[in-house]
């Protein structure tokens, strides 16, 4: 299939960039990272902003970048980016990275994942670029940060920035945060590490309808003064809140539950699964991460056989939890 | 008649109406030589809007005080001053935080009465505003055109509550007395603070002035823009402003806010109105030396988009702000398509409002479509200060009054171009509707 060439794109109008992330994942600066590289360049103008609203950390959040030769004067959010960025896998389960972006598009994910599986999984039709950002920060950072990589990807994605350039750029940028200099010299090896772990891949998966952009149906019936359900609610999606790269994970293979309930009394969030049982009153058998579980961890806490824990999100990646009515 | 006994002998002083002025207590000379430039020669920045606006409030030697309290979305402008202050060795500039708006406006008084000769800036948004309303009420009533509020722009109300910028609190306090100006873009706002002070400073307007910009949308947007050199900054302001005729309360024999009756209240008011109308006269003046002195347009009335000598468009619009630019992005491939001449104007004096610029800028077109950005119980506050500016007008064009992007929300192109439909169809049948909301390429 043909995709679309970011540079050409850049040379005849505008480029039109957009990023999907969590608060906190380190998003905007790659974002101000790419405004500010462009910015470097002479005769070229950028604009790029985030969308974070009163978001705490952890909070999906986007950003946004114009890169033209012409003084920009649209102030519009970007809705059909030429290359789309997604920082943060969970972020995706709250919204469509992908959406509006033109067939044949340049997608860069931050995960551990093939291409080819992401395109598989995302239903992506153009350009696929995965780096494992998490990983190589974890390995140079200590800090499982993806958005140096990143960074790095976008910059690969766009094409023709000198790498020195693309090094400089970033450095400056933590400098500009008062950063250390020993942190600033692991920044630069892993943006070095970087460029031999990004994949590529061109695929063809989206189906029809895939990553539209959904039509406004109007507001619907609104609370007078934005009066708010309980966070109890089921509206209330706290998983989206959850620590960034984990989830929670219930293994009981010796069934071990002795029915004791703590866990079950202290979940803020009412969504551990269990059945009834005739000898221990009941046995408690996972919960129900899809939806509402932000980990905060009172159920590791507390359960006395120790049948909760954190899982890295990677290796829990298929949504295989439907969502339930809670405990 | 008092006069003040010092060490060196009788302090010599002028007689004013306010009072009496000590000449030699201030030594203005002496704090310019104190500031240390942050700039020496002109610069290209990459940086958000509140960057911007700190920027050229540090710029000014005028500036040495700036009291604040932070609020979303002005905070970065506190930071970045008192960031910058905090990197400056021997800079005579101080920081001073606040516990809150109300004490930000206070001490703002306090600060513009004891000496009419610096400017005090400060930042705020939202229902910070609402806080200082007490004073800045006074300030504007008082004749302190060495005062400066920056508004970022955000919707006011705490229930709901909404971060995000538009300009309903700029609207809301357009009877504070303040010379309001909306810029949009990066370069607009740090060039609308570099002139604002000779603007409010100069004698026969006396007036603080209230830069604003929209929260987020360019609060928090990067873009590139030109800082000039300090001394450049210094040059031009100096050209304008100039030692105060009226003494403070460090330099004269005066008070401030003293009680007055009835019989002489209303004349202080009508001061004041006719203080706000010569800045009328003044902005264009001060814009024009502003581009010939910097190459960039300065301070006016509006920004003007399509407009051919001449030749009236069949829909004007009038916006303000940065979604103003997504009008701009669109208006040729809509008129190509619609085969209906459009033209715009970006109102930027939003108080006082350009009435007779606006008069002749819209006359001549069929329909005017005003775009309302913020809360109003009516048609809208633009809405109904263009319809003012149209009065008694032969043929006036028909008003379409819109709202959209309230809360900050996206004014997208295809609302852009659903709102431009509207006010097509309107050059033929009335308006269906006294103001209509629109969001996402739909009429609500």
């Amino acid at each position: 299939m043909r995709t679309l060439d970011p540079r050409a794109i850049l040379e005849e109008s505008a480029l039109e960039v957009r990023g999907d992330g969590k608060a906190g994942g380190g998003l905007v600066l790659a974002f101000q990272s790419l405004a500010a590289l462009f910015s470097s360049l002479p005769n070229t103008h950028v604009q790029e902003w985030p969308f974070f609203s009163s978001a705490r950390r952890g909070a999906n959040i986007r950003s946004f970048l114009r890169v033209s030769a012409k003084p920009i004067a649209v102030g519009c959010e970007v809705t059909r980016p030429v290359i789309t960025l997604l920082m943060d896998e969970v972020a995706a389960k709250a919204q469509d990275f992908a959406e509006g972006v033109p067939h044949g598009g340049t997608f860069v994910i931050n995960t551990r994942r093939t291409p080819q599986e992401c395109a598989k999984h995302f239903h992506l039709s153009g350009r696929v670029m995965t780096v494992p950002g998490d990983d190589i920060g974890m390995q140079h950072l200590k800090h499982a940060i993806g958005n140096v990589s990143a960074y790095v990807a976008m910059t690969e994605a766009i094409g023709g920035l000198p790498m020195d350039d693309v090094v400089g750029v970033f450095l400056g940028q933590l400098k500009k945060r008062r950063i250390p200099d020993v942190l600033i010299e692991r920044n630069r090896e892993a943006m070095n590490a970087t460029k031999a772990a990004i994949q590529v891949g061109v695929f063809d998966e989206a189906r029809p309808g895939d990553h539209a952009s959904t039509k406004f149906e109007g507001y619907g019936v609104l609370p007078i003064g934005a009066q708010t359900r309980l966070r109890l609610s089921q509206n209330n999606k706290t998983a989206t809140y959850a620590r960034s790269g984990f989830r929670l994970v219930f293994e009981d293979p010796t069934s071990a539950c002795t029915g004791c309930s703590h866990c079950i009394t202290n979940c803020p969030e009412g969504i551990i699964r269990w059945t009834p049982d005739a000898e221990t009153g009941l046995k408690v058998h996972g919960a129900d991460v899809s939806s509402f579980c932000k980990l905060c961890g009172e159920c590791i806490e507390i359960c006395p056989e120790k049948l909760f824990k954190e899982g890295k999100f990677e290796d829990h990646w298929v949504e295989s939890e439907p969502q339930e009515a809670r405990s | 008649m008092s006069t003040l006994e010092t060490t060196l002998g009788p302090s010599p002083h002028v007689d004013t109406p306010g009072g009496e002025r000590y000449t030699d207590i201030i030594n203005l000379a002496r704090v310019k030589a104190a500031h240390v430039p942050f700039y020496t020669q002109r610069e290209a920045v990459t940086a958000d809007g509140n960057t911007a606006a700190a920027l050229a409030s540090l710029q000014m030697w005028r500036a040495i005080v700036y009291p604040g309290f932070p609020i979303t979305p002005s905070t970065k402008w506190i930071e970045t001053v008192a960031a910058k202050v905090g990197a400056q060795k021997g800079t005579p500039k101080r920081v001073k935080l606040l516990e809150a708006e109300h004490a930000v406006a206070d001490y703002i008084a306090g600060a513009c009465g004891a000496c009419r000769d610096l400017v005090f800036i400060t930042a705020t948004s939202s229902v910070g505003l609402d806080h200082m309303t007490e004073t800045t009420r006074s300030l504007g009533a008082s004749g302190f055109g060495n005062a400066m509020i920056i508004d970022v722009y955000r919707a006011t109300a705490n229930y709901p509550l909404c971060i995000e910028g538009d300009p309903s609190d700029a609207m809301a306090h357009r009877d504070d007395g303040f010379i309001q100006v909306c810029s949009r873009g990066k370069q607009q706002i740090y060039d609308s603070i570099v002139q604002l002070p000779c603007l409010g400073m100069h004698p026969e307007v006396m007036t603080p002035t209230m830069p604003g910009y929209y929260g987020i949308k360019d609060s928090h947007r990067n873009a590139k823009f030109w800082v000039e050199s300090d001394a450049a900054v210094h040059e031009f302001q100096d050209r304008w402003i100039h030692e105060c005729d009226l003494p403070g309360t460090i330099n004269g024999d005066t008070a401030m806010g003293n009680c007055v009756t009835s019989r002489h209240f209303q004349g202080f008011k009508v001061a004041q109105k006719r203080r706000i109308e010569r800045a009328l006269e003044l902005l264009p003046q001060i814009g024009a030396d502003f581009e010939r002195t910097f190459g960039r347009p300065g301070l006016a009335y509006f920004d003007e988009t399509g407009f051919d000598a001449g030749k009236p468009a069949d829909v004007v619009v009038v916006g303000m702000g940065p979604d103003y630019g997504t009008f701009e992005s669109v208006r040729d491939a809509w008129t190509a398509k619609n085969g209906t001449t459009t033209a715009g104007i970006a109102i930027r004096l939003i108080n006082p409002f350009p009435r007779e610029a606006v008069r002749k800028r819209l006359a001549g077109a069929k329909v005017v479509l005003v775009v309302n950005q913020a809360h109003h119980s009516g048609r809208g506050h633009l809405t109904l200060d263009v319809a003012d500016a149209l009065h008694g007008v032969d043929n006036p064009p028909r008003i379409v009054s819109a709202f959209c992007g309230m809360g900050g929300a996206d004014v997208s192109e295809s609302t852009w171009e659903v709102m431009l439909d509207e006010a097509k169809d309107a050059i033929t049948t009335a308006p269906r509707q006294p103001y209509m909301v629109f969001h996402e390429g739909a009429r609500l």
